[in-house]
């Protein structure tokens, strides 16, 4: 069985809060220096369930990621964790893409490779998290499309997936070939090791343009977004602790419970 | 472009009976159709949205929807995605507005990739921009470090999943009129290709520390297994799980699966409630991730009201009661 | 003059050397087919340099044979070994005179003569003493670490009764041909002396004819001994096998793995027990099953399944069970990971090398534990989830500490501080390397900071990596996560190169032990210095004075990878001597037999076995049996452990050398 997994590159999500910056003007986060990018959380998840499928039916796993050249290091993490080949979609024109044009060039990059039976991609990217592109790639595909899968299992050619529901799960039978993004409580993703670390090493990644997977550009027209940005901004963060007042301790509960109705 | 007009909310139906969060949506739709000096309209679907119709526009809709098919009472991706798509095709609403649920986190996407509108999702706030008369959702980034706004100038749909209880709920006035349209079409149950086929309940103890979004954490302060329990009872209330700091977890109050920090879990939930610790570094650096942390703590020169956003300096067996009891009456309808 | 006549009575004595000789033979055939089982083994180093270990084998065999330095440290059962063996020596060399008088036909006589019978007799009354000791440790008190086995007694007892039968020879012998003509002789051989008075009433006739027989009997006992001994294996093979080990005992440093070569390797760790090399399985034999590095396991005085005597025991089982289904056999043998040895036992061990240090036969357990932990993460990728969260974090982040980055970054401790910090292409002589839990951990920056400002007082030019420091590895070396920590050691090794850096010192003795003993093998040689001996340096120098007094009692633990792994147990001491006012209460174990606080092999982040009591708590009790106020410790683990450890925060405090260093420094004006 053939899995097609999309990965992405994003900041490391674990850094002091006081560090997280952004440039308003840009839109964009800035990173601090000396902490390098890492593969996004659930992406991850989506090559270990992937990796858990090639455990038990054999078969290939590809690995695709949009983004810079740097991106060739999540690819070999994946390759290292039990993938077989993957692909880096590197161009000008795949820069500042939405869910859209995100899902557009993926789905022609996968249409190139093809002989797939499931492509799997995170349930959201840990960065933006616009939680869209596998959906969206799936309606380009034609595809079914079942989100939010804690675990996966194949039987006569047919998906079995297990979902995660706000208060249980839910099984969902599907046929390949389908398209799944996969949730966290899929469990911790495996640890480089043994032959597929060493396989890592020396791979070769392909990086592919724009020309490479037949995009047409018109497509990817920066006027053509779906959804624009207008604004980033961190909340401000009172450094204090917001004493909460109250003679009694009902008194207390109550106003903490107004102060927290908005959270959840 | 011009030819979109209206906000239309995507209705749910739970248990018999309108959602809260269709309500909460109502309450944002009709100001955001205010803004926008257009109409107000739900969409229900199922064996039930007949009878709820009513309901709806004394929440405010200016015009119910119904497809009382009963092969709607059961979400299912393909048939509501096609359905639905059909139906925006014909009714063209400017804002599409669906609840941050089960079912919109999973129909909304799709519902996005096949209408090829714009989609903001996990939306905390909306407006309407007076200048551009496009909707502004701002949704959360990076975790929540940071928030954005969004917004789709050309593409529509303009879409949005809501968080549930942000927003108040409607108003209900049954003084209000509308028009009820039942619409006929139907969608050949054939199209279904992926299908529920089991379904399972869990216990909240099956909630992982990394996933919940509470958690409520007891520290030495706690003092026995026993007290944990009231820790429980207000974690299972808010839908989250407990968690504990090393201390906790050495004199074998909790399992060591729920420790906290440093040698523990690292954990994001959207509120943490610190219950007597003190707050040490090492279990902190576990729980800083959470964008709300309240402490309830005895001491008030205790660490964790260094990093805590709300406070409360007392007895949590004192507090910890009323809470509940208060969290209890919020939740009921 | 007095003597005795040799083989007398004894008629075709030569037969005895005919029978030893057979029961030798038999005996080699025995050793030649557990030598081919060693040999299934992988290769192994240790058989090169063999000049050296010549050299080697003399000084341990002085130190720890002949004064038994080691067996000596549990009193009892090292004074039984040690007179026990020297009875035998005694009793050895005896008999060797003997044959050589026979042959040559030159005889001691006279007063030599009857020191000789007395010593010779002393040393069969030595082993007899040693067997009764013996016999009431192992039967009576029957302590927890020894469990008896068949063999066991069958030794016991079949050595009584050689030595027994010795004496009634004597005996016989002497009241046929001495007792009446020269009583004063008699005395000279009080083993024999005491039977000799009981048969004296026996005729010449029956004393000969018993004389004859027990002679014979004395000697096929003995041969059968040799035969029990090599044709089951037991542990009186020890007599052969142990110095056989500790000849080919590690030279390189404690508890170095041996690399893995990440291109060719086709094994990876050891999953069968085919999979050890020779030496290792040897190892196994030379285990005399003494409890010694059970008693001394701080994993197993807390609770955790982890004896090392059972782990060396159970692994043995498993050689066994490969020799039994034919040394030629090519079929592999049962996997070695499932119930004996267990996955919970591979991992509740720090490697704290408590028990290498107490094994009178130097066999090493550390890297049989680090071969199976290899196997386990690197062949099957199974961990424990405490220790999958830690390896991914080094995997992913260049560092163990799991959330620790949020909360601050690598670099963030060197904030407004004028530090040398090192840009591309910088050349320094000296680094200082801070490793991870000193950039990362609050309480360890506060010792990071205090060690900046003891060197900069002193005067010595280093410089710092900050935030380009990434991890040295160790905690994936001892997971068991052998490439991953080759990755960051060659990584290390090229900045450290492209920096042209000579000399590195380092606050954490993990790293230190990391880079000075193991980088080398990946081509990586600095001096390296743990910063106590730098101090040291320094205050005999007279570059660093430590005038101020700081009153205060306090007790020094002594970190397992700076003392047992690399024998710095004094620098620290004379540091803290040096400093007025300071007085220092040893804890009874300490020095090499210092109790591990627990953080070692990765267990700073891997989970002990829950409702176990923890390990820095047991060391913790050493310290509060002192009675001090403060317990002193040069490592950011120990540290950390006691730490968290300490209930009661005002009774006992926990600080780091330098801080108590930094104390004592008069402030510059």
């Amino acid at each position: 069985m053939h899995t097609i997994v999309c990965i992405k590159q994003v900041p490391d999500p674990e850094i002091p809060p006081a560090k997280f910056k952004i440039d308003p003007v840009a839109k964009k986060v800035i990173p601090p220096p000396g902490v390098p990018p890492v593969i996004s959380v659930y992406d991850e998840r989506a090559v270990e369930a992937a990796c858990r499928l090639k455990d038990k039916h054999k078969g290939k796993i590809t690995v695709l990621s949009l983004g810079s050249e740097k991106a060739t290091d999540v690819v070999r993490h994946a390759i290292s964790m039990g993938a077989d080949e993957g692909y880096v979609l590197q161009d000008e024109a795949f820069e500042n893409l939405d869910s859209f044009g995100t899902a557009y060039v993926l789905g022609k990059a996968i249409q190139k490779i093809g002989g797939y039976d499931l492509i799997l991609c995170g349930r959201q990217a840990a960065d933006w998290g616009a939680g869209q592109v596998g959906s969206i790639l799936a309606e380009i595909l034609g595809l079914p499309i079942i989100t939010l899968a804690c675990d996966i299992q194949v039987e006569d050619k047919k998906l079995k997936i297990k979902r995660i529901l706000k208060d249980g799960f839910e099984i969902v039978e599907a046929p390949t070939p389908a398209v799944a993004t996969v949730s966290s409580e899929i469990g911790l993703p495996r640890l480089p090791a043994g032959v597929a670390l060493m396989l890592a090493r020396r791979k070769q990644i392909p990086i592919w343009k724009a020309k490479d997977i037949g995009a047409d550009l018109s497509e990817l027209d920066p006027s053509k977004v779906h959804t624009e940005i207008t604004e980033i901004f961190i909340p401000t963060r009172e450094r204090k602790c917001e004493m909460i007042p109250g003679a009694t301790p009902a008194e207390v509960a109550t106003n903490l419970v107004s102060k927290l109705v908005k959270l959840i | 472009m011009s030819e979109y007009k209206g906000v239309m909310v995507l209705g749910e139906i739970t248990e018999g009976k309108l959602a809260p969060i269709t309500i909460e949506l109502l309450g944002i739709g009709r100001r955001l159709a205010n803004d926008l000096g257009e109409e107000l309209s739900l969409l229900l679907m199922g064996g039930k949205a007949g009878v709820l119709a009513r309901e709806a526009i004394a929440y405010g809709a200016n015009k119910v929807y119904v497809a009382e098919d009963s092969l709607f009472d059961e979400y299912n991706s393909d048939t509501y995605t096609q359905w639905i798509s059909n139906f925006c095709q014909k009714t063209m609403p400017s804002i599409l507005l669906i609840g941050h649920t089960d079912i919109g986190c999973d129909l909304a996407p799709r519902l996005n990739g096949r209408l090829r509108g714009g989609l903001a999702m996990d939306a905390v706030n909306l407006s309407i921009d007076p200048s551009t008369k496009l909707l502004v959702s701002t949704r959360p980034i990076f975790g929540g470090n940071a928030y954005a706004k969004v917004v789709s100038r050309f593409a529509r749909p303009q879409m949005a999943t809501v968080r549930t209880k942000i927003f108040p709920p409607a108003e209900r006035d049954d003084s209000r009129q509308g028009e009820i349209v039942s619409v006929a079409e139907k969608v050949d149950p054939s199209i279904i290709k992926a299908k529920v086929i089991d379904r399972i309940k869990e216990e909240f103890e099956g909630v992982k520390l990394e996933d919940a979004e509470v958690i409520v954490s007891g520290g030495h302060g706690i003092g026995s297994a026993k007290n944990f329990e009231l820790l429980w009872e207000l974690a299972r209330l808010l839908g989250g799980t407990v968690g504990a700091t090393r201390r906790a977890c050495d004199e074998g109050w909790v399992p060591v699966t729920r420790q906290i920090g440093q040698s523990g879990k690292v954990v994001s939930p959207k509120l943490y409630i610190a219950v007597a610790l003190s707050g040490a570094m090492s279990h902190i650096v576990g729980c800083l991730g959470s964008k709300c942390i309240v402490a309830i703590n005895k001491d008030p020169e205790a660490n964790i009201f260094n990093v805590a956003h709300f406070g409360i300096v007392a007895d949590y067996k004192e507090v910890l009661p009323v809470l509940i009891e208060k969290f209890k009456e919020q939740r009921s309808p | 003059m007095a003597s005795r006549e040799v083989f007398w009575n004894i008629t075709y004595g030569y037969v005895v050397y005919v029978l030893a000789a057979i029961g030798i033979a038999i005996w080699l055939y025995g050793f030649y087919q557990r030598y081919r089982v060693w040999r299934l083994g992988r290769p192994d180093e240790c058989a090169k340099e063999i000049g050296k270990r010549i050299g080697v084998f003399i000084r341990t065999t002085i130190v720890d044979v002949f004064f038994h330095r080691k067996f000596l440290r549990q009193p009892f059962s090292g004074t039984m070994h040690l007179i026990i063996f020297w009875g035998f020596v005694i009793l050895l060399l005896a008999s060797a005179v003997d044959a050589i008088s026979y042959y040559s036909g030159y005889h001691i006589q006279g007063t030599p003569y009857l020191w000789f019978s007395l010593i010779s007799d002393f040393g069969g009354f030595l082993i007899l003493l040693g067997i009764l000791m013996a016999a009431l440790r192992r039967y009576v008190w029957k302590p927890r670490s020894l469990n008896s086995l068949l063999d066991d007694g069958i030794v016991l007892s079949s050595l009584t009764a050689i030595l027994i039968t010795g004496y009634m020879i004597e005996g016989l012998r002497q009241a046929a041909t001495e007792i009446s003509p020269h009583p004063d002789w008699a005395v000279w051989s009080p083993g024999g002396w005491v039977f000799a008075k009981i048969f004296i009433d026996l005729s010449e006739g029956t004393l000969r004819s018993w004389h004859k027989f027990l002679w014979w009997f004395h000697s096929a006992l003995t041969v059968g001994v040799i035969l029990y001994s090599g044709l089951t294996f037991s542990k009186l093979q020890h007599l052969i096998v142990s110095p056989l080990n500790i000849f080919f005992r590690s030279l390189g440093p404690v508890g170095a793995p041996t690399p893995i070569d990440i291109e060719k390797a086709e094994i990876l760790g050891v999953g069968e027990i085919k999979d050890f090399t020779w030496k290792q399985l040897l190892d196994l034999d030379a285990c005399t099953n003494c409890g010694r590095c059970e008693d001394n396991c701080p994993a197993w005085a807390t609770g955790k399944p982890l004896s090392p005597r059972k782990l060396v025991q159970d692994l043995k089982g498993h050689m066994l069970h490969l020799s039994s289904n034919s040394a030629d056999s090519h079929e592999s043998s049962l996997p070695l990971i499932g119930e004996a040895p267990n996955e919970a036992e591979i991992w509740a061990c720090t490697t704290c090398a408590a028990c290498q240090e107490a094994c009178p036969v130097y066999v090493e357990h550390i890297l049989k534990v680090i071969d199976l932990r290899r196997h386990l993460v690197l062949a099957q990728n199974k961990m424990p989830e405490s220790a999958q969260l830690m390896l991914r974090n080094m995997q992913m982040r260049g560092h163990p500490w799991a959330g620790a980055q949020s909360l601050r970054l690598r670099g963030d401790w060197t904030t407004g501080l004028d530090l040398n910090l090192l840009g591309e292409g910088n050349h320094v002589n000296t680094l200082l390397w801070v490793g991870c839990t000193g950039a990362l951990i609050d309480r360890n920056v506060e010792v990071t900071l205090s060690l900046t400002r003891v060197l900069k007082a002193a005067g010595v030019d280093f410089a710092i990596l900050g935030e380009a420091e990434t991890c040295c590895g160790d905690p994936a070396r001892r997971a068991g996560y052998e490439f991953q920590f080759q990755l960051m050691a060659e990584q290390n090794i090229e900045i450290f190169k492209s920096h042209h850096i000579q000399e590195i010192i380092t606050s954490c003795p993990h790293c230190f032990n990391i880079i000075k003993n193991e980088y080398p093998k990946y081509g990586g040689e600095f001096r390296v210095l743990h910063y106590t001996q730098l101090l040291w340096g320094l205050i005999k120098q007279g570059r660093l004075s430590l005038s101020k007094e700081v009153k205060t009692v306090l007790t020094y633990h002594d970190p397992c990878y700076l003392g047992r792994y690399n024998g710095i147990y004094s620098e620290p001491r004379k540091i803290l001597q040096g400093i007025p006012q300071v007085r220092i209460k040893e804890m009874r174990r300490s020095r090499e037999r210092s109790f591990c606080c627990g953080g070692g092999g990765g267990h700073m982040w891997i989970e002990e076995q829950p409702g176990t009591q923890k390990i820095s708590q047991r060391r913790i009790e050493d310290v509060l049996n002192t009675g001090v106020d403060t317990v002193v410790t040069s490592c950011p683990y120990c540290l950390q452990m006691f730490e968290e450890s300490i209930e009661n925060k005002d009774s006992l405090k926990v600080k780091d050398l330098i801080e108590i260093v930094e104390s004592s420094l008069k402030k510059s004006s």
